[in-house]
């Protein structure tokens, strides 16, 4: 019966096309989002407990980084990254008005020497 | 200068002498009467083959070929330049394909390997890479390089707007099945409603390409130039598609919604993404394994941090290099007697049609997921919209509309997730219709 595919109109294939296709697209996308939502986490929480269990000192420091990064917010960052953009890529608007030029030295070359020339009369 | 133009003017003078003094010295020498009929005999054979010469040479000139089909595609190529100049919509791409329309319309005699479309031609080695889908992968890495994953790594759930997005491609596959194309050609002309270029080249270049064999013995339609103007020109009007629809399906409270600013991003996670990502998705979907591939390649570049160069190469001359010669070349695609057919225009009606159930499967995928959110968590449902994707317009367009309701509502970080979630979705979607169809 599967094996009948001139018998089976476009239209009813789309559909299926479009059933499977859709639920494809939509679970993929949440397989993706579950796995960033729990998999990551999980898998930096037990990354950093691998790390902590050979220091032990060093877990006060990090809940320490934890409290503090509660306060910074995408919007101070990008208040920061703003701030330090400007200083070191714009600083070109303060430059100085006052416009010198610069006197190039010109090297030797001897295409037009006199000492080479052709009619020269010893 | 004064030096230069005597000698010109002499030699000049020289030349045009020459056959008159050679002339007087055979009078000269012979029988006056019958040389002078000769001469005569000589003199229009001359004038007539100068004419035949000058005539053949008109027929070779666009004048002598040109059509009124010509004519529309060259004014549709200015148009194109003209909206890219005047009103900056996506003018990296519109302006390639608007001068692309003028060079392929040119009129001009077949058989002189000038034309895209005949093989050997300058043109079609450059169309090669289209007719390949060898293009949309490079433009993809660079994508890859460009875009900041980070919004979307901070809210996972704003994945699912880039897949409800995706309902535009399949309910444009099935308008198109409505209208009588074949499958193949449906689903090339279905992935329109991706709203993503290169997306719609790859998958036209592999579905309807003119050269694969359909099961009942037909050939499939070249539907690669048609399919990738609606693609571009419809992603270059997002602006002037998407905010009418945003205002008559979100009520003017939902709009003023406010979202919490996205958490900050670990380098870490930044960096498990792309690799995470590359291995699910193309797990699920292997057709799409060009388009996914190159992307998360280049966004390993930018995130790996020991990879700069590349990943600046990536996203700035090589993108730049690409996106020039596949815009002139699907331009000059767009031959007037190849294009102008009742296909393309089904083509682009169906293409604005995909664009507008994109937006709305968006939007309204929004709504339902806010009945499920409370509190501070709910999503404004404007960025529902910038799921089809069109990086990065859809997102600013959403920006700018929320801007208008509410001043300080500042929505481009968020409406950014959802975008780059609906560039996943659409090259997922290419590849199960890839897989379905060819």
């Amino acid at each position: 019966m599967i094996n009948l595919p001139l018998q089976i109109d476009t239209i009813s294939e789309g559909y299926i096309i479009l059933a499977t296709g859709l639920f494809i697209v939509f679970s993929s996308l949440i397989l993706l989002t579950v796995f960033f939502k729990l998999g990551v986490p999980a898998l930096l929480n037990a990354y950093k407990a691998l790390k902590g269990l050979g220091k032990k000192n060093e877990k006060k420091e990090t809940s320490v980084v934890i409290k503090s990064e509660k306060d910074f917010t995408g919007e101070t960052a990008a208040a920061i990254a703003t701030a330090l953009h400007m200083y070191l890529n714009e600083q070109h608007d303060n430059e100085n008005a006052i416009l010198t030029i610069k006197q190039a030295r010109k090297l030797y070359s001897p295409w037009s020497s006199k000492i080479y020339g052709t009619h020269q009369k010893l | 200068m004064k030096k230069v133009l005597i000698i010109f003017g002499v030699l000049s003078l020289l030349i045009f002498i020459r056959p008159v003094l050679g002339l007087n010295t055979t009078t000269k020498d012979t029988n006056s009467q019958g040389i002078e009929k000769l001469e005569n005999v000589e003199n229009q054979s001359f004038v007539s083959e100068a004419f035949e010469g000058i005539k053949q040479f008109y027929n070779y000139t666009g004048f002598a070929n040109v059509t009124g089909g010509h004519l529309i595609m060259i004014i549709i190529g200015i148009v194109f330049i003209y909206l890219g100049i005047k009103f900056d919509y996506e003018p990296l791409l519109l302006i390639p394909i608007g001068a692309g329309v003028i060079i392929g319309n040119i009129p001009f005699v077949t058989g002189n390997m000038t034309g895209i479309y005949e093989s050997g031609s300058v043109l079609n080695f450059l169309y090669f890479g289209v007719v390949k889908g060898i293009y949309p992968p490079l433009i993809f890495l660079g994508i890859g390089a460009m875009t900041d994953f980070s919004s979307l790594i901070a809210n996972p759930k704003l994945m699912l707007l880039g897949a409800a997005a995706q309902i535009g491609v399949f309910a444009t596959f099935m308008g198109a099945l409505y209208l009588g194309f074949k499958l193949p050609e449906a689903g090339a002309i279905g992935i329109i409603g991706g709203a993503d270029g290169p997306t719609a080249i790859f998958l036209s270049s592999k579905l309807a390409n003119g050269v694969n064999i359909l099961a009942d013995g037909t050939t499939v339609k070249n539907l690669i130039g048609p399919i990738a103007i609606a693609a571009y020109s419809y992603m270059a009007l997002v602006p002037v598609i998407q905010p009418p629809i945003m205002r008559l399906l979100i009520s003017k409270k939902d709009r003023k919604i406010r979202m919490k600013p996205p958490r900050a991003v670990s380098q870490k996670e930044k960096m498990i993404f792309p690799v995470a990502a590359l291995i699910l998705t193309t797990f699920i979907s292997p057709s799409a394994l060009p388009l996914l591939g190159m992307l998360f390649f280049g966004n390993l570049l930018k995130e790996s941090g020991r990879t700069e160069r590349l990943a600046d190469t990536a996203r700035t001359k090589m993108i730049d290099i690409v996106t020039i010669l596949l815009g002139v070349t699907v331009g000059a695609s767009t031959q007037a007697d190849i294009f102008i057919t009742k296909d393309s225009l089904l083509i682009f009606g169906l293409g604005a049609l995909s664009f507008v159930i994109a937006t709305m499967g968006g939007l309204f995928f929004a709504k339902l997921m806010n009945l499920f959110l409370k509190g501070d968590n709910k999503i404004n449902p404007l960025i529902g919209a910038a799921g089809v994707s069109a990086v990065p317009d859809s997102a600013r367009v959403v920006h700018a509309e929320a801007l208008k309701s509410d001043p300080h509502n500042y929505l481009l970080m968020h409406a950014m997730a959802p975008n780059v979630a609906g560039v996943i979705g659409s090259a997922i979607a290419a590849g199960i219709l890839l897989s379905f169809l060819s």
